[in-house]
This record gives C-alpha cells, sequence and structure tokens, in this order.
C-alpha cells in the first residue's frame, strides 16, 4: 500500500514531542511533599544546636543545594563529553537543562552560605577559598548560558557551550578538597568526610530526608527544563521550515 | 544560646521562593513555546 502527500510541507527536523496535559509531572508533586517535609521536620522536629543556635538549621538547605549543583554541573560535563564524541544534540540538550539548574542550585547555595555566614562569622563574605571557588563555579555556568544564547548556529553553539561545561566542571573537585588544600574559614565535612558523620541522629535524619527532597526536585526541575529545550527545538526546526 | 532565628527564617524563605519562581518560570516558558508551536502549526496550510 503507497500514501500519497498532496502538500509540500516539510517535516520538522525535531519531531513534536509528546504532551503531557498540564505540564506538571508526578516529579514535582513528589519533590513539593518531600520539601515540605523537611521544612517541616527541620522547622519543628529538629533540635536546635547549643553554640549556633537557630542559624545552624540553614545547614539542612545549604550543603544540599550545593551537593545539587555539583550532580548538575557533573550531569553537564558528561552529557558534553557524549556531545563531542557522538555529535548527538539530545546530549547537548541534558547539558543546558542540567546548567541552567545547576546555576539556580549554586545561587541558593551562595545565598544560604551568606545567610549563615554573618551570625556565625559576622560577615556576609569572606575571600575564603571554598566560596571564592563556588562563586567562580557560578560565574562560569552563568557565561556557558550566555555564551549559548550568543550563538545562532546549533552545532557550534553545542560544541563551544561543551568545552566550557567541561572545563567548568573540574573546579568541583578543587571545591570540595579546598578546605583541605587552604587555611579556609568555611567549616571542614561535617558528613561528606572518609569518618563517620559527626552530627546526631535527629540531625543527620534531618539532613539525609533534605538531602533526598532537593535531589527529588533537581529531577523535577531537570525534566522541566529538558521538556523546553525539546519544544523550544522543535519550534525553531518548525520556523526554520 | 545566640538569637538568630531571623537568618535561618530568610534563608528558608529565600530557598522556597528561589526555586518556586524557576519552577513557575519553566512552565510559563514551556506554555509560551507550545502557544507560538501552535500558531506556527495552524498557520501552515495543508491543500
Amino acid at each position: 500500500m503507497t500514501t500519497q502527500f498532496t502538500s509540500d510541507v516539510r517535516a520538522p527536523a525535531v519531531a513534536s514531542p509528546q504532551r503531557t496535559r498540564s505540564g506538571i509531572s508526578w516529579w514535582f508533586i513528589v519533590a513539593v511533599i518531600a520539601v515540605a517535609a523537611t521544612y517541616i521536620r527541620a522547622i519543628y522536629f529538629t533540635p536546635l544546636e547549643a553554640i549556633q543556635g537557630p542559624a545552624q538549621k540553614i545547614y539542612y538547605v545549604h550543603p544540599t543545594s550545593a551537593w545539587v549543583a555539583f550532580l548538575a554541573f557533573g550531569i553537564v560535563a558528561l552529557a558534553s563529553i557524549g556531545y563531542l564524541w557522538l555529535k548527538d544534540l539530545k546530549l547537548d540538550r541534558v547539558a543546558e537543562s542540567a546548567a541552567e539548574v545547576g546555576v539556580v542550585f549554586t545561587s541558593v547555595t551562595l545565598v544560604t552560605g551568606s545567610l549563615w555566614g554573618k551570625p556565625i562569622w559576622g560577615t556576609w563574605w569572606t575571600w575564603d577559598a571554598r566560596l571564592t571557588l563556588t562563586l567562580f563555579l557560578w560565574f562560569i555556568y552563568v557565561g556557558y548560558l550566555v555564551l549559548r544564547g550568543a550563538i545562532e548556529d546549533r552545532e557550534m553553539r553545542a560544541r563551544y557551550s561543551a568545552v566550557l561545561g567541561i572545563l567548568g566542571a573540574l573546579l568541583i573537585p578543587f571545591i570540595h578538597l579546598s578546605v583541605y588544600l587552604f587555611r579556609t574559614l568555611h567549616p571542614m565535612p561535617i558528613i561528606g568526610k572518609p569518618s563517620r558523620p559527626s552530627l546526631p541522629n535527629e540531625m543527620l535524619e534531618t539532613f539525609a530526608l533534605a538531602f533526598v527532597s532537593f535531589t527529588i526536585l533537581f529531577i523535577a526541575l531537570f525534566r522541566a527544563r529538558y521538556r523546553l529545550a525539546i519544544e523550544r527545538d522543535a519550534l525553531d526546526a518548525q520556523e526554520r521550515g | 544560646m545566640p538569637h538568630n532565628a531571623g537568618y535561618y527564617h530568610a534563608a528558608y524563605i529565600i530557598v522556597a521562593v528561589v526555586y518556586g519562581a524557576y519552577a513557575l518560570s519553566l512552565w510559563l516558558r514551556l506554555r509560551a513555546v507550545r502557544r507560538k508551536h501552535d500558531q506556527g502549526s495552524n498557520g501552515v496550510r495543508v491543500d
């Protein structure tokens, strides 16, 4: 059986993706519930730390946001390596989506760190190695997003930003190790260290809940951003004819 | 114990506002792209 097309309208290079009715995924609903549960547990059911006082509770949102930012930029690097190797634009969309979400989480890390620093250190900001490197990481990925916006050609945009995405992620191990490599004001890791976590169980459980809920929130945001990237590419393909 | 609850209240509010605003921006951008896409599709005449 043959099918005859009476139109000369060409199919777009990127097929229009399947749509969800509202655009809100189950991941979002789970993320909102998990983050709300974290807030309730941290505010009402987690004891105050005796020396730092209530400001210590910033701990449940600060390193968890930093973890998600590192995860996001790690994904950028892996997807970028994959793109340079395979030239698959799907991987470029993954990198682009993870980078944008990572910048949001890094922004939150910097702001919440500053809000913790003022009552504990007596200053909003200090040019400490970890803080400075984290700010530098933020600038690199903001630059990555600006670069993407500045290049019209799809292939060139993907190639250039892949290189920057990989280079930026090289900072992540240095940021993690900066408290060991330099004399810094930033506290040593309490959980992410070779020995056992030095937190009481109640605080550790709240931290674990925050860790899981922020990771779920990342997945929800990343999926939504990736869907946007697919639909935007489909629109660009349609506009190009 | 120091009285510094204001800082953690501010941090929790900022976290909720930033992530909420970003999620909303994604939804609005997606809606705008879909609207443009639909307008483009409707504009194509298939004879």
